[in-house]
């Protein structure tokens, strides 16, 4: 049953999944691409290059959410186009067809993240790394895996709920819009307001994107 | 004889303006029941409701000895479903789409599929989104199929196909209830479409099950029948008077269940019955309609 559904998958969104691929394999590529001889570099050079290789590494926590942008939304698509009712007719219960997608889109999120891995161990590879300084392809690719499927399942999550749920949180939403047009209304002054605090706390540990924040460097001291 | 199908009581409500007001199917093992109804009249919502697609405000509903919604994984599994359009993926080539069913379906009978397939002239390596309605009508009974359901539920199965697709169609659906004990159940706004094939009939309209009877009673039941000298008032008739109209100096009658011994019931009246039609399934199923509207205003 799985092999089925994973496959299907893959039959709906290879498209997708082979560009996710190519671009997790081309960014790792990227921070590397001026630093062909850095081995006996001035170390203005090398905080250059590192610098800049860095600023590339922005890129990576984007693809992720990219990828479960893309793979979270497709995964669920094509039983929305046809209203759920072939996926009804199936004689599973409804949460094991709902892990069976899940565990069908969150298989193909790996090609991004292999993809990636090798990318990194390319670009290591193919540069000679002064010392103290220090390449992390494994913990770049482990960490990027994560994001994709913490990603992956929020979009995933969206994705499935339903009608009622998708108002209520563009209600939450527009309950903290207002509650920050009500506190400047008052003229209350906090140290923050409540969107900020809302931001705040979903990007900062244990907020579900805290994963995405900090530095995605694959090379570092 | 038990039921394949059983309802009590069932009622739903979509939004103010549709309502399925205290719906009690019964759909015997083994039958082939006819579900007749105009547009919109709710055939298609009862079918989800009793496959478990819908939850119903009040009722019960059990299909194949099991109750919905609790066990509906277990009756999909002896169940096969045509919707009234087809929602299969389109990016699947047939043999893909007939892959992926069978992997849901522990009997899923692939000769039989392959067979059918080759029957109904079904090109493997096409993607479903190349496919026309009637080849994608066809590959939706292949699939359905080669179950080896217990119970069909074919919603509109037939419409807007061609008259060859649909005679194919037919006779596929004719031939594996011909081979087993398979209870089908279809619906379908086309009465003689139905009437060849079906032994049991239920008619809905406006949420409302009007009448649900076997096939031969119904056809044999309802006659129209042409009256000289019928009193202006009626008072308890043997039969049930669908309706009643002026033809010249003649009455013109439409009732249900008539049998041959009451014509006395008009000589007893003081009335003259020049002559008794039967009815075919489409003009019952339209007198049938126009009365219950008419009780109804």
């Amino acid at each position: 049953m799985y092999r089925q559904v994973l496959r299907s998958q893959w039959l709906a969104l290879r498209l997708p999944v082979v560009l996710l691929a190519v671009l997790g394999f081309a960014l790792p590529l990227l921070t590397v691409t001026y630093g062909g001889a850095l081995e006996n570099a001035p170390s203005e050079t090398v905080a250059q290059w590192l610098f800049a290789s860095q600023k590339i590494g922005v890129l990576i926590p984007g693809l992720a959410l990219l990828v479960g942008l893309l793979l979270g939304i497709g995964t669920w698509a094509p039983d929305h186009a046809g209203k759920h009712v072939y996926a009804l007719s199936l004689p599973v219960p409804r949460a094991m067809y709902v892990l069976l997608r899940f565990a069908a889109g969150a298989t193909l999120v790996a090609a991004p993240v292999l993809a990636l891995g090798v990318g990194s161990a390319v670009a290591v590879l193919s540069v000679k790394l002064p010392g103290g300084i220090h390449a992390y392809p494994l913990q770049l690719t482990l960490r990027f895996a994560l994001a994709c499927l913490v990603c992956f399942a929020i979009f995933f999550a969206i994705s499935i709920s339903t009608r009622r749920a998708a108002l209520a949180v563009l209600g939450l939403l527009g309950g903290v819009v207002l509650a920050d047009l009500v506190l400047a209304a008052l003229s209350i002054s906090g140290a923050a307001t409540v969107s900020e605090t809302v931001l705040y706390l979903l990007v900062n540990w244990p907020g579900p994107l805290a994963i995405l924040m900090g530095r995605w460097a694959l090379f570092d001291v | 004889m038990s039921n394949a199908i059983e309802t009590r009581d069932l009622t739903y409500r979509a939004g103010s303006h549709f309502e399925l007001r205290d719906v009690g199917l019964n759909v015997r093992e083994g039958s082939i029941y006819g579900f007749l109804g105009p547009n919109g009249s709710g055939k298609t919502t009862t079918i989800r409701l009793l496959l478990g697609m819908l939850r119903p405000v009040r009722g019960t509903i059990s299909v194949l000895g099991r109750r919905v919604p609790d066990d509906i994984a277990r009756i999909m599994a002896h169940t096969g479903y045509v919707p009234e359009r087809p929602h299969l993926y389109p990016y699947l080539t047939v043999e893909q789409a007939v892959r992926y069913h069978r992997a849901f379906f522990p009997d899923f009978d692939a000769a039989y599929a392959d067979e059918l397939r080759r029957s109904f002239a079904i090109p493997p390596a096409q993607k479903l989104a190349a496919l026309s309605k009637g080849e994608m009508g066809k590959l939706h009974i292949v699939l359905v199929l080669a179950q080896r359901p217990r119970l069909l539920v074919l919603d509109e199965p037939t419409d807007g196909l061609d008259p060859v697709v649909r005679r194919d169609v037919l006779s596929a659906l004719l031939d594996f209830c011909s081979q087993g004990t398979a209870t089908v159940f279809i619906s379908s706004h086309l009465v003689h479409e139905l009437e060849r094939i079906c032994d049991w009939v239920g008619v809905l309209d406006g949420g409302k099950l009007v009448v649900e009877l076997p096939m031969q009673g119904f056809k044999n039941g309802i006659k129209r029948i042409r009256v000289a000298h019928a009193p202006s008032l009626v008072g308890d008739t043997p039969f049930i008077v669908l309706g009643r109209e002026m033809s010249g100096l003649e009455q013109v009658w439409v009732v249900r269940g008539w049998q041959a011994p009451m014509v006395q019931w008009f000589e007893g009246v003081g009335a003259d019955v020049r002559e008794i039609v039967d009815l075919d399934l489409e003009e019952g199923f339209v007198e049938l309609l126009r009365s219950s509207r008419t009780s109804a205003s």
